[in-house]
Parts: C-alpha cells; sequence; structure tokens
C-alpha cells in the first residue's frame, strides 16, 4: 500500500491526510466533480447553459456549505444567513466606490473582515437560544440589516453600489486589469479553487474534535454541558466560521456582479433560499449544499423564460424534494445505487415495487371514492 | 470535599430543596446514597449541586487543600461545564447520551473533552493516542467492547444506561453524583453497574453521591445515608438506620410498624 491508499474496514481507502479518507466510489464523484467544475466555461460554451448563472449557484452553494455547519452539527436552523452572504457582497463593494480599492483579492478580504465582524456580532447574541427561537432571531438581525442598508444613502439605497472602482473598469485581479470575458474566466477558476480550499478545510473542521464536539451540541445540549463542552461559546464560534463562508461568497459575488444591491444579496427571501440550497443538496453531506445552490440558482434563473408562474416552482421543488428526497439530491445518491445494484441482483423486489406501487394506488383511488360518495351521499 | 451549605431552591410555592446542608467525600472515596420518597428532593439537590439549577439562597462549596492549607472555592452561579473542569461530574436518570453517534464516539467526545482537545483540528479517527485508549479501557469496564460500534439510539436501555454512567468515569471525576443509575436496569445488570462504581470510587478515591431507590443495594454498598422528605434532610448517618429507625421505613416505605 503506498502512503495514499489504507485498508479500513475490509475497504480500501483514498487517504489525502491524516483523517480525510474517501472511499472508491466517493473518489470517483469527486474526480469527476473536479473534472466537471473545471470544465464549465468550456461545457457551458458548447450547449445552451448560463456560465454566469453556475457561477452564481456555485457562490450561493459556498454560503449554503457555511450555514450547513450549523444545520448539521449543531442543528440549529438559521433563517438569516443573507445577512453574511450581503455584508459579505457590501464589503467589497464599499471598498471599491467610496474608497477606489481596485485590487480584487483586497475586495475580498474586507468581505471576509465585515462579515466576520457581523457574524461574531450576532453570533453573540443568538448562540444561547434553540429551535425556533434561533430561526427567528437570526431572521430578526438579518431583516435589521437589510433594513438599514435600505434606508441608507451611504449604501445608496435600493439602487446599490457598483463594483467598479474607477467607474468604468472591474477590479484587478491578481494585479491585471482583464477584458469582460478574461475576467469572468480569471474569477471562474479563483471561485473554484477557493471553493475547493473551503470545503477541505470544512471537511477537516467536521471531522475533528471541535466538530464531534459540535455533533454533541446538536444531539444532547444538556449532555454536552455535562462533559464539559462550553456550549454557547462553541456554537458562537461555528456561527462565526459559518458567517465567514457567507461573506466570502458574497464578496466573490460582488466581484462577478460587479454591483451589489440589498434585494438579491440581503434580503431575507434569499436566506430562506440558501437554507433550501442545503436541504435540496442534502445537509447530511459535505458537497450537497454546493449542488443545491447551482440547481436552484439556475431554476431561479432560467425558469421566467420557460413557465409564467416560477416563483411557484420553487415550492414546488422544495415540496418534492421534501416528500420524495428528504435526504437532498447528494444524499439520497447512496440509497438510490444501493436500490438499483440490489434490484440488479434480484428481479424479484422490482415486481414487489410495481405491486406497492400498484397497489397504494388502488388505495388512493378506494380513498377519493369514500370521499366523494361522503360529500355527495352524506355517506358512504 | 463537596458542601452543600443552607441550599434552598422553591418553584413557585413548592420548597423542593429547604436549607439542605450536607457534605459529601469526607473520607477518600466515600459512597453517599441517598434516598427518599418521590418528590423528596433528591434530583433537584442534584441539579442545584451540579450547576443545572441555581439555588435561591445558599452555596455549593468545594473544600481543598493548597500548599498544605485548606481552601474553599464557592462554586455557586459556576456554569456546568466549569463544574466538571473541577471534577464534579454527574449522570442524568433519563438517559443522555448523544444518540446518532456510535457508543465508541459518546465516550470519545467525553474524553477528549477531559484532555481538553475539543478545539483541537486534528482529525479524531487517527490522532490522540492516550484518548482512544482510555475508550479502550471504558469500554472493557462497562462491558461495552462488543456494541462499540452501534449507535447508542439503537441500545437496548441497559446498555445506554452503562454508557451514560461509562461517560461520567471518562470525565475522570473527584466528585461523582449519579442520579438512578440503576433505574431500568435489568436486575442482574444492577448489582454489576453499583460494583463498577464501587470498583473506580476506590480505585481513584472518587467520592459518589448516588440517588437509589433499591434498598437492598444501599444497605450492601452505602458508606453514608442521607434521607431525604420534603426537600429537608430527614436523616443522615448509617445504612443500618434503613432497619433500626422506625420513623424512617414509614416515611421511605410507606411502612407502618
Amino acid at each position: 500500500m503506498s502512503r495514499f491508499l489504507v485498508e479500513r474496514d475490509g475497504q480500501t481507502r483514498v487517504r489525502l491526510s491524516e483523517g480525510m479518507e474517501l472511499t472508491k466510489s466517493q473518489s470517483v464523484l469527486a474526480v469527476l466533480g473536479l473534472v466537471v467544475l473545471f470544465a464549465v466555461p468550456d461545457i457551458t460554451r458548447l450547449t445552451s447553459l448560463s456560465f454566469q448563472a453556475i457561477h452564481r449557484g456555485i457562490l450561493f452553494g459556498l454560503a449554503a456549505v457555511g450555514l450547513n455547519l450549523l444545520l448539521r452539527h449543531t442543528e440549529l436552523v438559521s433563517f438569516g444567513h443573507a445577512a453574511f452572504f450581503g455584508v459579505g457582497a457590501y464589503g467589497a463593494a464599499v471598498l471599491a466606490s467610496h474608497f477606489d480599492v481596485s485590487s480584487g483579492l483586497l475586495l475580498l478580504v474586507g468581505s471576509v473582515l465585515a462579515s466576520t465582524a457581523i457574524a461574531v456580532l450576532i453570533g453573540y447574541f443568538v448562540a444561547g437560544y434553540l429551535d425556533i427561537y434561533f430561526a427567528l432571531l437570526t431572521l430578526a438581525f438579518n431583516q435589521v440589516l437589510y433594513a438599514f442598508v435600505l434606508q441608507s444613502g451611504y449604501f445608496n439605497y435600493s439602487d446599490g453600489l457598483s463594483v467598479r472602482p474607477d467607474g468604468l473598469n472591474p477590479p484587478t485581479l491578481f494585479g491585471l486589469q482583464w477584458t469582460s470575458s478574461g475576467y469572468d474566466l480569471i474569477l471562474y477558476y479563483f471561485t473554484v479553487v477557493v471553493l475547493v480550499v473551503s470545503l477541505l478545510a470544512m471537511w477537516k473542521l467536521v471531522n475533528s474534535p471541535f466538530g464531534r464536539a459540535l455533533d454533541a451540541i446538536g444531539q444532547d445540549r444538556t449532555r454536552a454541558r455535562f462533559v464539559g463542552i462550553p456550549v454557547e461559546k462553541y456554537v458562537w464560534i461555528a456561527f462565526a466560521i459559518s458567517g465567514v463562508y457567507g461573506g466570502l461568497a458574497g464578496g466573490l459575488f460582488a466581484l462577478l456582479q460587479l454591483h451589489v444591491s440589498p434585494e438579491p444579496t440581503l434580503y431575507a427571501f434569499v436566506s430562506g433560499e440558501i437554507l433550501f440550497m442545503a436541504i435540496l443538496g442534502g445537509f447530511g453531506t459535505l458537497v450537497g449544499p454546493v449542488i443545491g445552490g447551482v440547481v436552484l440558482v439556475y431554476l431561479l434563473i432560467q425558469a421566467p423564460f420557460y413557465v409564467e408562474y416560477y416563483n411557484a416552482l420553487t415550492g414546488l421543488v422544495l415540496i418534492a424534494v421534501v416528500l420524495f428526497l428528504p435526504e437532498g439530491i447528494l444524499g439520497s445518491i447512496p440509497k438510490i445505487g444501493t436500490g438499483l445494484a440490489r434490484r440488479r441482483s434480484d428481479p424479484g423486489l422490482l415486481r414487489e415495487d410495481v405491486a406497492t406501487v400498484g397497489s397504494s394506488l388502488r388505495r388512493g383511488v378506494s380513498r377519493a371514492v369514500t370521499t366523494v360518495r361522503i360529500i355527495v351521499f352524506g355517506v358512504n | 470535599m463537596l458542601e452543600a451549605r443552607d441550599l434552598r431552591k422553591e418553584f413557585g410555592e413548592l420548597r423542593a430543596t429547604d436549607d439542605v446542608s450536607l457534605e459529601f467525600g469526607k473520607t477518600d472515596g466515600e459512597m453517599v446514597f441517598i434516598v427518599g420518597p418521590n418528590g423528596a428532593g433528591k434530583t433537584t439537590l442534584i441539579n442545584l449541586l451540579t450547576g443545572l439549577l441555581e439555588p435561591d439562597q445558599g452555596s455549593v462549596v468545594v473544600h481543598g487543600e493548597e500548599n498544605g492549607a485548606p481552601v474553599e472555592d464557592d462554586i455557586t452561579g459556576m456554569a456546568p461545564e466549569e463544574r466538571v473542569r473541577r471534577g464534579l461530574v454527574r449522570s442524568f436518570q433519563i438517559v443522555h447520551v448523544f444518540e446518532e453517534m456510535t457508543v465508541r464516539e459518546n465516550l470519545r467526545v467525553a474524553v477528549l473533552s477531559r484532555y481538553d482537545k475539543t478545539l483541537s483540528m486534528r482529525s479524531v479517527d487517527d490522532s490522540h493516542e492516550e484518548v482512544e485508549t482510555e475508550i479502550d479501557g471504558l469500554l472493557e469496564r462497562f462491558r461495552l467492547t462488543d456494541v462499540q460500534d452501534e449507535v447508542a439510539e439503537t441500545l437496548p436501555h441497559g446498555d445506554r444506561k452503562l454508557l451514560d454512567v461509562a461517560m461520567s468515569f471518562g470525565l475522570d471525576p473527584t466528585y461523582l453524583l449519579l442520579d438512578e443509575p440503576t433505574a431500568g436496569v435489568a436486575t442482574r445488570e444492577k448489582e454489576y453497574v453499583i460494583e463498577t462504581i464501587v470498583e473506580a470510587s476506590e480505585a481513584d478515591g472518587v467520592t459518589t453521591v448516588t440517588i437509589e431507590h433499591d434498598m437492598d443495594l444501599v444497605k450492601e454498598y452505602a458508606d453514608r445515608l442521607v434521607v431525604l422528605h420534603e426537600g429537608a434532610v430527614f436523616r443522615e448517618g448509617d445504612p443500618s438506620l434503613l432497619e433500626t429507625d422506625s420513623e424512617l421505613r414509614r416515611v421511605l416505605l410507606g411502612v407502618n410498624e
């Protein structure tokens, strides 16, 4: 065995570093994912897919990865993550339009610093709360920020701020001024690098003792306290880390859009979407939120071209996910995989499936008939 | 030594703890059993000592020694996790374990916390060898080795109870407060749980304060008996009181003699 392959529980695993191992199928998926990520510019050029929409989806997905630290591990539902995304975006925009900072990287540093500060502040107030109180408090802080930015001349009200430092050109990336299409491409690859590094960092974090402590807090807060874990402090730290992810995503979003306004970045509705992305992609997984982000953003951007009631579409997708894919897109893959494998080796199972569907259909019909009879005749 | 000093706690009209003053651990590894009828304030007393509740009046004091001189450390108002770091550990009447983790992972959280490693970013699986060795020891002591990879919520009740107690031991307690460690445990296992607690308390000089309803166990293992009744200390002394004190028997068992 080389140092990159280890045996564990009778399985060969690919080992990236201490404690970071992938099963064979996970490695294949990871490599495939990376290839697709790097090929997105080419894929979109060859097909009718929208490059911008995918890029935006990845950024919201990155914010959802941050939110998922709270959702999956401390089991806290944040309805206010747009606060960090928005503050991150505005952090970059303020530096660009008020302070003429032209370096894209410096703008991002501003994003991260601003969102961290806000996350530390909000986290201080919400870390002691649970369940609905936590959700409502995060939502409330989000709304306060939104209202403040909307009313403030410094942030140019609902029109927002430009991220073109000289009023004309986009910020420089790596010290160079790029043409429009070159800028988009460089920014995309930079986003991919940030995404991969962020995912690796999150992976490391959730598999560390700190990650276990967060799991413990999520599963039984009282017990966590009584094994000596300072619960509020750890939730606070997790909240801040989660905010950094949101801010980083928001900063990159500002660089991509070159204009930041309150509605698409700070509005509480965006918080709901970030939460939904995590659930859609599979909040029990590390990478799921990214997939959820890409799918949902793509849907939201493209749907208006195809259907009239496109807002209802999000709702329908949410209902469908909760009913049929409660573990999300990525979370359901292993189940579907084993299900298919079992059916391939045992065709009898497939017949049973058909029988199950048939009998549940019959039950549904007979129930409907009964209901109609009661409504029409007053008795069954 | 752990001292409850004039502790009082009221819930509305009810005085659940009525000026209780007690000392635990007068000798090393002392086993104190708290008994009393339902509603006597046994769990409330443990909650007050461990910081799950704060008293309306009175204080919780840990007596120690520094450079040969006795020192008093008033821990009233201190957070539970701080008290755990001072060796004040508890288990719960209703099992509190991390339900979605395996037995081993449950113990790992406790032992990592005790080694002050919960902020570490090193992988949990490979590093921290001393932690894993210690977990092996705990698994063996509590006969949980065979189920170490089972998820806690799928375990039978007896094993869950053992896990709860094992986690407490993983925290290397000086004072261990056990709220009915044998409740719901199969009769043949009861003896074993108490036996383990006795062994550990003797080996490490752990002072244990145990709420127990099984009087046979109390008689067999108690160094000292505390009887609570309507929130107050009703009797304190040798477990033989259970045989000799008829008023006590009446309060405790509803037996009229």
